[in-house]
């Protein structure tokens, strides 16, 4: 239960490689998969440059009703086609970072995750191989999270 | 737990996540972390009606993340971290997330691939 934590996932996709890239830097493109099942991207603003900022929105019904979801983060890497690296946040709707706490994600969520995005052309289709990861932060809130995840843990192993 | 025979219920999770997702809701649970509590006693370090604390009370309960006893005059509710261990590694819990987004990707990348040329007449 760190903030360290990674993903990493493979897949090969039936595309050239340049039209995979644009399903990560093109907001069209990007709002078309991104959502989870029932959600929608109904805003996406993509400055893809080195420190160029990313903010979107997700939509989703909850059993509190319609919820929004913002998110905020910044390229680190823009290598066309073959490799993206970009940060991202949960945000308010303008932009300005928030704790994973405070917009009340479980799990000890870490403040700044990273997604590494690499592509190679295989004879015509795309490797995808795709990295998220927790940037270590070591917030209060963090710590209260993962405070509440040990007793859990505590608990599942009693 | 997630394993290749047993992958985590989609529909769970979303309704773990969506129960989680609601700061009230998750400090009853560090307080049921630390044992069993009745509902007044659950709504004692908040400022707000005892309905509205049961209405967080069973969102949890729908969610399996709370159990409460049937025969108990006052029915203190208990943790029940079962579902909470398909949650408990955020990464691995983003690896279902992004296994949902790829088939998309991959259904929009055939979508906007289809032939344009040649089959329509």
């Amino acid at each position: 239960m760190t903030a360290t934590q990674s993903v990493t996932l493979e897949r090969v996709l039936d595309a050239p490689i340049d039209l995979v890239w644009q399903m990560w830097t093109d907001a069209e493109h990007f709002a078309a998969w991104y959502g989870p099942t029932g959600a929608t991207v109904p805003v996406v603003e993509m400055d893809v440059t080195i420190g160029g900022t990313r903010h979107f929105c997700l939509e989703m019904q909850t059993p509190d009703g319609q919820s929004r979801m913002w998110f905020v983060g910044e390229y680190r890497v823009i290598d066309p086609p073959t490799r993206l690296v970009y940060t991202e946040s949960m945000s308010d709707p303008d932009g300005n970072r928030i704790s994973p706490e405070a917009m009340g994600v479980p799990g000890g969520h870490p403040e700044v995750t990273e997604v590494t995005v690499e592509l190679t052309d295989v004879d015509g289709r795309t490797r995808m191989v795709m990295t998220h990861a927790g940037v270590p932060a070591d917030s209060p809130g963090a710590m209260g999270w993962n405070m509440a995840l040990d007793k859990l843990e505590a608990h599942l192993a009693a | 737990m997630l394993t290749a025979d047993h992958p985590i219920d989609d529909n769970r999770l979303d309704e773990t996540f969506a129960a989680l997702a609601n700061p009230t809701r998750r400090a009853i649970l560090a307080r049921l972390a630390e044992g069993e509590a009745t509902v007044n006693e659950l709504a004692a370090p908040f400022d707000m009606t005892l309905p509205a604390i049961s209405k967080h009370i069973k969102v949890l309960e729908r969610a399996g993340l709370i159990g409460r006893s049937r025969h108990a005059q006052f029915r203190p509710c208990r943790l029940d971290p079962a579902p909470l261990a398909d949650v408990a590694g955020w990464a691995e819990q983003y690896r279902s997330i992004w296994e949902e987004r790829f088939d998309r990707l991959a259904d929009h990348l055939e979508h906007i691939q289809q032939p344009s040329q040649g089959s329509e007449p």
